[in-house]
């Protein structure tokens, strides 16, 4: 009998999967159940152009509504997934109803983390990672009106260009030296701060939000270092968390994340995890890795459901990304969490260069600015792990294409 | 509307494996060269508007639009990978001597 397979998260790597599973020939019933309404929907435009209103909701869409009909992928939205119960195959929904499964995937994501400082609940303070959330957003923007953003990490950063493109006076804060620290360092991280200060930013770093003040209604931003920031809202991006509820007592292992071997796969047999969720254990990198991308949702997605239908594919991409912020075109690739040597070709304060995280001579992880096309040449040599000619990386002259690789 | 083919460069000006974009008659049409074979495109990336002569990658007949990823087939415009949904819209091409000509 065709294997019954269940999608728990009716997200962009749960949508994936679902139609990878159709594209790969399986003739059972696939089931995605999904929290939010919506069918499945991509959310890097939630922070830029459908946030600045510049493209409708249907354009986010992963698949037009009709083609999960004509697919016989049966979507169950607006509904939780509260339990897994692996030894009895099948899943508890928030109604109480029961559905089995013989293969299962766990895609669920994250929810935002929130601040827990005093104020966090008056009214105009927006988290964003839903269209809701987008939609919340989107009432408050009004040019001339005065927004802080706290955090410039990815969505922070995205969401202060966006509001700057809308006319708003924005301020962001962040506790870190520079936007994107954490990831990206000091160096690179200083031109993001530039770049947001040249589109009219007001930029706060090294301090962080002490409380929010208003009556009802959100109207300053106080910061620990006794700053008091008047505003008409807040948006707030300082990341996610795993959404691990649902997997109490399931004897699922989760550590930051649903941990998954390199075929996607939990240690129960036939249940997987893919997209923001999964803490996949990396082959190229030789360790987990958690990732929040677009792509990364997608790939997986994929992966994780031709191991549904027992193909036993090793996922092995390597992690891209980019971040469009004003007409700045961001992207990075690779994994890295520290390095010996920042080698640059170009330069970091021209507005277009490409930064590489070197560790033992071999590029770990690269970030451009307008440098679209190095990125993507310099990602054979990421997956690579061999050492390369710093010297040649350095040159401009020199084609990414031909760079002399270590044996 | 008549379409007709006009001469839109020279094949000399696009090496093997590269992508240049050429107005057409008022058109900017991307035309690649596979190895000898000429496709001609829109030069607009469906997705975001990206030049696909200034961002494109060639690999064979497949065109990354190295802006956010969207792959297509040059021969056909087909999408092979998102965030692209449209396909980008192909012209016939004809070589005649040293000419490419594209037919808008």
């Amino acid at each position: 009998m065709a294997p019954r397979c269940v999608i728990v998260g009716a997200s962009l790597a749960g949508a994936t999967a679902a139609i990878t599973l159709r594209e790969e020939g399986a003739d059972g019933i696939v089931t995605l159940i999904g929290a939010e309404n919506e069918l499945p929907y991509e959310r890097p435009p939630l922070s830029k152009a459908y946030l600045r209103g510049d493209v409708p909701f249907d354009k986010a869409l992963v698949r037009p509504a009709a083609f999960y009909a004509e697919h016989g992928i049966e979507t169950l939205l607006g509904t939780r997934v509260t339990r897994i119960d692996p030894s009895a195959r099948l899943v508890e929904l928030d109604d109480h109803r029961r559905v089995p499964f013989d293969a299962l995937l766990i895609a669920t994501g994250g929810r935002n983390r929130r601040v827990s400082i005093p104020g966090a609940d008056l009214e105009g303070i927006y988290g964003l990672r839903t269209v809701q959330d987008a939609d919340r957003i989107r009432k408050e923007i009004v040019a001339g009106r005065r927004v802080v953003v706290v955090g410039m990490g990815f969505i922070g950063s995205e969401v202060a260009a966006s509001l700057r493109q809308k006319g708003l006076d924005v301020v962001a804060i962040d506790p870190s030296k520079t936007p994107l620290f954490r990831v990206l360092g000091k160096a690179v991280g200083q031109t993001i701060a530039d770049l947001h200060r040249a589109h009219g930013v007001r930029t706060i770093f090294e301090d962080a939000v002490a409380a929010f003040e208003g009556t009802r209604r959100v109207n300053s931003v106080v910061t620990q270092g006794g700053l008091r920031l008047e505003c008409d809202f807040v948006v707030v991006g300082i990341g996610i968390e795993p959404a691990l509820d649902m997997l109490e007592d399931s004897g699922i292992i989760v550590d930051n994340g649903v941990v998954v071997d390199e075929y996607c796969e939990t240690n129960v047999s036939g249940i997987y995890a893919a997209g923001d969720i999964a803490n996949h254990y990396h082959p190229v990198f030789d360790r987990r890795i958690r990732v929040e991308h677009w792509q990364n949702a997608i790939k997986q997605g994929a992966a994780a459901a031709r191991n549904m239908l027992g193909k036993r594919i090793v996922y092995d991409e390597i992690h891209w990304f980019w971040s469009d912020q004003y007409d700045a075109n961001l992207q990075y690739a690779g994994f890295h969490t520290k390095w010996e040597q920042l080698v640059v070709r170009g330069r970091l304060d021209s507005g277009s260069y490409l930064a590489c995280y070197v560790n033992d001579g071999r590029i770990d992880a690269a970030v451009g600015l307008n440098r679209a096309k190095d990125v993507r040449r310099v990602m054979p040599l990421i997956k690579s792990r061999r050492a390369v000619d710093l010297e040649q990386l350095r040159d401009e002259g020199v084609d990414l294409r031909s760079l002399q690789v270590s044996p | 509307m008549a379409t007709e083919f006009v001469t839109a460069t020279k094949t000399s000006e696009i090496p093997v494996g590269g992508v240049t974009a050429i107005d057409v008659r008022g058109t900017r049409i991307a035309v690649a060269n596979v190895d000898g074979t000429y496709y001609a495109f829109d030069d607009e990336c469906t997705h975001e508007q990206c030049s696909l002569a200034e961002y494109g990658e060639l690999a064979g007949t497949t065109l990354t639009c190295t802006c956010h990823g969207s792959e297509f087939d040059v021969r056909t415009g087909k999408v092979l990978a998102p965030p692209a949904t449209v396909p980008v819209r192909v012209y016939p091409v004809r070589v005649a001597g040293d000419a490419i000509e594209i037919e808008v």
